[in-house]
């Protein structure tokens, strides 16, 4: 995956991401395993332990039905909200800004 | 190839398609059983079988890549015309698979921005029915050949370059030496000699002329290409002969091929090879390989070129009678009309006719995008009004080729009902903009919001007219599908760390003039860059001399002056 999709400071968060296999839609891992089409039912993980889980979810992306998982950082002190920190992953997130109607929110 | 198409070229069908080559049963089996063996692959893939690895070769080869939020498919229009049936084919792709809109881009395909990797089989088998498929439009093959918009029709013509564009289609589609190339490799032809098909700027850009005994000749660039290192291609030669078009272009993509770098992808484009070699030794090694070669297994007979033209459909054009008094008066009757005709119009070659470009860039629009329901209408005016064929520009505006200028005035009102009507062809507002980072999993920034933002600014028809032609291209990322370099001003999204930024270009030109456009400085900030083009737009209005077009002027006075008015502290 792209480098500029993996930039994570040591102290940060990062909540994990893919793309559903059958149709290609962006989903967002929750705490209970599941993976959720809004970034808002993510669970973000201490960048510390998240390269161990990217590990183990990439070995499984087939079985879950999924292509490319990576971790996104998400920013601090946004009152609970999660929001990544880069242009790119926000736009993953929140759907294309041109087209308000089309975001998973 | 040639004795192939000689058989198949003399069982041509019952009605031809205007415009077009008229696909016989064998393109239509050969589609069938690709589709077939995609949905196998598919299959497998879904079913764990396939790697995304060892899928994603498969896919780009049939058009379908993963993009942020979904699959993208890319459908090939070939020579950029399209029949009637083919849009409509394209309108129900946009409502069934995808939300309802299709892209056009700058090499003349249509892209889908939501289609799901399962619906892909059933989306191919629609177009497929309408003799359209998504193949070589990705990939390290030969892409989709580009023409002329105005192909078949404009005054300025000296011969429709469509029939070699089939040629060298046929030729280059599945060839088993060209579908694994260093990397992409896109041809473009004209017959005109205003260049409207940024020739310049291809890895093969031909300009076909006619020659001695009326057999056409060709002016051959090569090694042209916008991306991380924009070159001007070279004119390798201007007198190739026809008979020879399909041996030379074989024997440049041969040296190529054997020289062309795959070890690193910057490098792998023929553009590249040609700087490395020098033009003179890259010619020589092209020339050595032709003589070389059997020439008389690729020779192009006038037999061969002149069944492909019979299996094209040709306008039967009526006389032009009262037409061109009753356009004269329309527009004296009607000046937002006239406003229109002067813009989004070009000539024809026969008399009483005329080409319409319809303006997919409405103010505040998005460049290039049509609706299903845009798009069907654009299939009733197409058989109503121009004998069922639509063209796709590189510029993202499609064209009715053929409109007798007596109806011209009722295709205005029907355009304009469906908000298609806007007359800013070649000014400010007739942006090119790549999808961006709005879908593109390569972009850094986005580029339909600064279009639709400069597009709003501008979008007084008054002041429009004032500036003049001006070409805006963005593009989100350095690969430059937007073709920034090539404008007279371009905007390149870059990424300063994770944050979107745009610098902006000058003094670019796709033309016959073509030039690259020079970064003025620093990259700045979105509404920035809007700002900022307002203040060139201003500087020139100021500077320019007699008819000036903005580049004209940014050529005389150079950059200095353009720079102090973005960058200097006011
Ligand atoms: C949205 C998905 C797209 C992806 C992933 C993509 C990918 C790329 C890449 C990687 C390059 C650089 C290739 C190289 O220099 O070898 C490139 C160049 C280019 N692409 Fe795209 N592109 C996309 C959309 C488009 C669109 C919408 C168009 C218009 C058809 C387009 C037309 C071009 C053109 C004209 C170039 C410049 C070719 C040259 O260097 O001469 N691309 N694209
Ligand atoms: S220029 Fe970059 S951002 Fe734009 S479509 Fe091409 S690859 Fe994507």
């Amino acid at each position: 995956m792209d480098i500029r999709s993996n930039r994570r400071d040591a102290d940060g968060q990062s909540v994990i991401t893919a793309n559903r296999l059958l149709d290609g839609i962006t989903v967002w891992r929750a705490a209970d395993g599941s993976w959720k089409e809004r970034i808002t039912e993510s669970a973000p993980v201490s960048n510390t332990d998240v390269e161990d889980l990217l590990s183990s979810l990439q070995g499984k992306a087939q079985e879950l039905g999924l292509v490319g998982v990576y971790g996104v950082q998400v920013q601090d002190d946004t009152d609970g909200k999660i929001i990544p920190v880069t242009s790119r992953e926000r736009i993953r997130a929140f759907g294309p800004s041109v087209h308000p109607e089309f975001s998973p929110l | 190839m040639s004795t192939e198409t000689m058989t198949r070229a003399e069982a041509a069908p019952a009605v031809l398609p205007v415009g077009r080559y008229g696909y016989d049963q064998i393109d239509r089996t050969f589609l069938r059983e690709r589709i077939e063996q995609f949905r196998d692959q598919v299959n497998r893939r879904i079913a764990g079988d396939l790697t995304e690895e060892e899928f994603k070769p498969l896919r780009l080869m049939n058009g379908l890549y993963l993009q942020l939020h979904a699959y993208m498919l890319r459908v090939a229009v070939p020579y950029g015309t399209l029949g009637s049936k083919q849009v409509r084919a394209l309108a129900r792709i946009a409502r069934e698979f995808d939300k309802g809109y299709g892209h056009f881009t700058t090499r003349q395909n249509i892209q889908f921005n939501w289609i799901k990797l399962e619906d892909t089989v059933a989306a191919l088998e629609v177009l497929a029915e309408a003799d359209m498929h998504a193949i070589q439009t990705s990939g390290n093959c030969i892409r989709n050949i580009t023409s002329d918009e105005f192909a078949g029709a404009a005054k300025d013509e000296l011969l429709d370059p469509r029939v070699h564009a089939e040629i060298l289609r046929q030729w280059s589609t599945l060839h088993p030496e060209f579908t694994f190339l260093p990397r992409k490799f896109k041809f473009a032809i004209s017959g005109s000699p205003h260049d409207r098909v940024v020739a310049r700027f291809h890895d093969i850009g031909l300009i076909a002329r006619p020659g001695p005994h009326g057999r056409p000749v060709f002016e051959v660039f090569v090694g042209g290409g916008l991306g991380r290192t924009p070159i001007v291609g070279v004119s390798l030669r201007d007198d190739l002969p026809e008979e020879d078009l399909l041996a030379y272009m074989e024997a440049i993509l041969r040296v190529y091929n054997a020289h062309g770098r795959r070890d690193n992808i910057y490098k792998a484009r023929i553009k590249i090879l040609v700087q490395a070699l020098g033009t003179d030794e890259f010619r020589r090694q092209v020339e050595e390989e032709f003589v070389a070669m059997d020439r008389a297994r690729y020779r192009i007979e006038p037999g061969l070129v002149e069944a492909i033209k019979a299996r094209f459909g040709a306008p039967a054009f009526a006389p032009a009678g009262e037409a061109v008094a009753v356009l004269a008066e329309d527009r004296r009757r009607d000046i937002a009309f006239d406003a229109w005709v002067r813009t989004n119009t070009h000539e024809h070659k026969a008399p009483g006719y005329i080409s319409v470009v319809i303006s997919l860039k409405p103010a505040g629009g998005i460049p290039g995008d049509a609706t299903a329901e845009q798009l069907d209408l654009l299939a009733d005016l197409a058989d109503e009004f121009s004998f069922g064929e639509l063209r796709v520009t590189h510029l993202q505006n499609v064209v009715l080729g053929h409109v007798r200028q007596d109806q011209l005035h009722t295709v205005w009102q029907r355009l304009s009902q469906a908000g298609l009507g806007t007359a800013n062809v070649n000014f400010i507002t007739d942006i090119v903009a790549c999808p961006g980072l709005d879908y593109c999993a390569l972009a850094n920034a986005r580029s339909i919001p600064i279009a639709q933002k400069l597009s709003s600014r501008f979008a007084n028809l008054e002041l429009q007219r004032e500036i003049g032609d001006l070409r805006i291209n963005i593009s989100g990322c350095i690969n430059a599908c937007g073709h920034h370099h090539a404008a007279h001003l371009g905007i390149l999204g870059v990424d300063k760390r994770g944050q979107e930024a745009f610098q902006i270009t000058l003094g670019g030109s796709g033309e016959e003039d073509a030039s690259i456009g020079q970064i003025l400085g620093p990259a700045m900030a979105e509404d920035e860059t809007v700002d900022a083009v307002s203040r060139l737009i201003d500087l020139y209005l100021v500077r320019r001399e007699n008819g000036e077009r903005f580049l004209d002027t940014y050529r005389r006075v150079g950059t200095a002056a353009f720079k102090d008015v973005v960058y200097a502290p006011a």
